[in-house]
């Protein structure tokens, strides 16, 4: 924003141009470009999955509208857009009016701090991180709110699942966070993604081809896949058990506002972790003198894409996980990894020369792995005990 | 007429009623622990006003405040905890049929 | 600034009026965290951005939300409390020691001359030099906090688990 704040200013074409005018274009364009560009990469990602699932399950996917169904997006929204607005009677009307628009709000500021390219970001917040986590914690509102104002047992069901599934996976996922920022020295998303830079190729100082990045990814993937509720995590709106969870009780446009914020926080959250872990917009030729920042932004979102893709290849292949297997593995499994890997990161900062520290913190990765998943873990899946409903 | 530190501080003071009244008034044991978190954050954002009209020369203000934050919420575990504790115990959470120990 | 400090204070005044006011418990916790954005919106606006983040981070995304657990956990699903007598004994009383209060400490405000002070950081207070004093000369309060934390932690845990420990 500052940046092309100046661009603008140093322009001899707006040499009369008043100051203000230019500021409220530079404020209103990145603003513009954020509200363009990710909700198309939205609609686009929606045909994506439908198609890659379709393929996962032996079937074609949409393909009836425009060639290869590439039109698909645009007719899902004119039927939704056209459908009735039902709000059951019983329903809070203000809060379940409320909880569709509270669900887009967080997920679209998430975009502010996620740099496409160098110097390409909407705001460099000197708290990027700490930002991230902030406004992701708060959309789990929406769910709740979506849930509770319904007045459907089911709707409840899947709002009190979403609340302590979120509640759960940010811990670990801010742990495992808070390797990147200790070795980027910074929560600015700018200086992380300009930490990775150089190298070879600028590919070999991503974070996550350390041992301690490459756990933190992995953990982080598993958090954000969580926290936006994405298959094999979605139990707060699991068909099979209680029909579509918090938004059983929405159709049309409320609906599909509760999809957009759905997607547009998992694109913000694998956009955050390439950002994090992947290297940003970092990659061969980003750092070329006049198409340089072109490259970089082509990185970012092929990074950005490839995320979401494995996420889809997760969803079109794993079964969805119980609700005390999905607690007890944040809280067994990926917190005391996370914490170790703290540990790893600190030892590799102090380990000199590296290839010993790379060795070391691997070493203590993997052992902490196999106590963690292995020993102790029953070898054979018992009978489960129902204490409650008998 | 500017901001002063005077305006913060009365904001604050105001803010502060509110949540006493709400404490005093409200039987119901959870929002009693709300307007205790409203108190807290009238207090904590004093702090931060000290702060930024510099009658602290230095970080101490912000310091003071983060540590208030953290204990706010470790209080607001406890309390949260008591209350459940509570309604498994007399299947309410008024709190003013909490009088066991009333002589 | 001036718009801003108005319009923000009037948001956070509004939620802290409805969180005490309101009749029902939900709708209570959401004025509260209308309150809880309008503080953290003082804080950007004071430029101690990292504490406004915090303030989000901390008492929306856990304090309320643990705050919405609890209510459910009390088996008050809908929230919604019984008939209270809007403008009783109780309620008349404790407006009056509130006010009372309030006028108090606004006289004094008043009489004090530093309430006058207008000079104001410009600099957003960076977060390392936070971090560094957490470490270096904080860090005594710092480790009593971590203490703190740890303590209170198992404590909630205690409490709350005391059911399921007397069922075995």
């Amino acid at each position: 924003m500052e940046q092309l704040y100046q661009l603008l200013r140093s322009c001899s074409w707006f040499a009369k141009v008043p100051d203000c005018v230019l500021f409220w274009v530079s404020v209103a364009v990145p603003i513009g470009l954020v509200l363009a560009v990710y909700p198309a990469i939205f609609a686009y990602t929606t045909l994506i999955e439908r198609k890659a699932l379709g393929r996962i399950q032996n079937r074609l996917g949409p393909n009836r509208v425009g060639r290869w169904g590439i039109l698909q997006p645009l007719a899902d929204g004119a039927k939704l857009l056209t459908k009735e607005d039902i709000v059951p009677r019983a329903a809070d009307g203000f809060v379940h009016w409320l909880a569709p628009v509270i669900a887009v709000i967080p997920s679209i500021l998430l975009f502010a701090v996620i740099p496409v390219g160098s110097g390409l970001i909407p705001v460099n917040l000197n708290i990027g991180v700490l930002f991230v986590f902030a406004i992701s914690t708060a959309s789990v509102l929406a769910l709740f709110m979506g849930g509770w104002a319904s007045r459907n047992k089911f709707s409840l069901l899947g709002a009190m699942r979403a609340v302590a599934q979120v509640v759960s996976y940010e811990v670990p996922m801010v742990l495992a966070a808070v390797v990147v920022v200790m070795a980027a020295g910074s929560l600015s998303t700018t200086a992380i993604a300009q930490a990775q830079g150089g190298g070879l190729l600028n590919i070999t100082n991503w974070f996550v081809f350390r041992p301690w990045g490459f756990v933190g990814f992995v953990l982080f993937v598993i958090g954000a896949m969580a926290e936006s509720a994405r298959t094999p995590f979605d139990i707060p709106e699991a068909e099979s058990e209680i029909i579509a969870g918090y938004h059983t009780e929405y159709s049309g446009f409320k609906f599909a506002l509760f999809q957009l914020g759905e997607y547009l926080a998992a694109l913000a959250m694998a956009g955050i972790t390439a950002t994090m872990f992947l290297g940003g917009y970092n990659g061969p030729g980003n750092d070329l003198k006049y198409i340089g920042w072109l490259v970089g932004a082509f990185w970012f979102f092929a990074k950005l894409m490839s995320i979401i893709f494995v996420i889809i290849w997760i969803r079109g292949t794993w079964p969805r996980i119980r609700v005390d297997q999905l607690l007890g593995f944040a809280w067994k499994v990926l917190l005391p990894m996370s914490i170790v890997n703290v540990l790893a990161a600190a030892l590799y900062h102090f380990i000199n020369p590296k290839p010993l520290a790379w060795v070391v913190t691997a070493v203590l990765l993997f052992i902490a792995w196999l106590v963690l998943t292995k020993v102790g873990a029953p070898q054979q899946i018992e009978k489960r005990v129902y204490r409650y409903a008998d | 007429m500017n901001i002063t530190l005077g305006h913060y501080l009365a904001l604050s003071t105001i803010l502060f009623a509110v949540g006493l009244a709400g404490a005093l008034t409200r039987r119901n044991a959870i929002i009693v622990l709300m307007a205790i978190e409203i108190m807290f954050n009238a207090a904590i954002l004093n702090l931060v006003a000290f702060w930024h009209f510099k009658v602290f020369a230095t970080l101490t203000a912000q310091m003071f405040a983060i540590f208030a934050v953290t204990i706010a919420a470790a209080e607001s575990a406890v309390g949260l905890a008591l209350v459940i504790a509570i309604y498994r115990h007399y299947r309410s959470v008024d709190v003013d049929e909490m009088k066991a120990l009333k002589g | 600034m001036n718009y801003a400090f108005w319009i923000i204070s009037a948001i956070t005044l509004l939620g802290a009026f409805l969180a005490v006011t309101l009749r029902n418990l939900v709708h209570c916790v959401l004025s509260l965290i209308l309150f809880f954005l309008g503080v953290a919106a003082h804080y950007f606006l004071l430029r101690a951005d990292f504490l406004g983040a915090v303030q989000i981070l901390i008492y929306i995304g856990a304090v309320a939300v643990l705050i919405l657990f609890a209510i459910m956990l009390t088996r008050n699903v809908t929230g919604t409390e019984g008939p209270r007598e809007v403008f009783g004994m109780k309620w008349w009383s404790g407006g009056v020691i509130a006010a009372a209060v309030a006028a108090f400490v606004l006289q004094a405000i008043k009489a004090d001359s530093v309430t006058a002070a207008t000079s104001t950081t410009q600099a957003n207070s960076s977060v390392a030099e936070i971090g560094k004093a957490l470490v270096a000369d904080w860090v005594v309060p710092f480790e009593a906090m971590a203490v703190l934390l740890t303590a209170a932690l198992i404590g909630a845990v205690v409490i709350a688990l005391e059911e399921v420990m007397r069922r075995r």
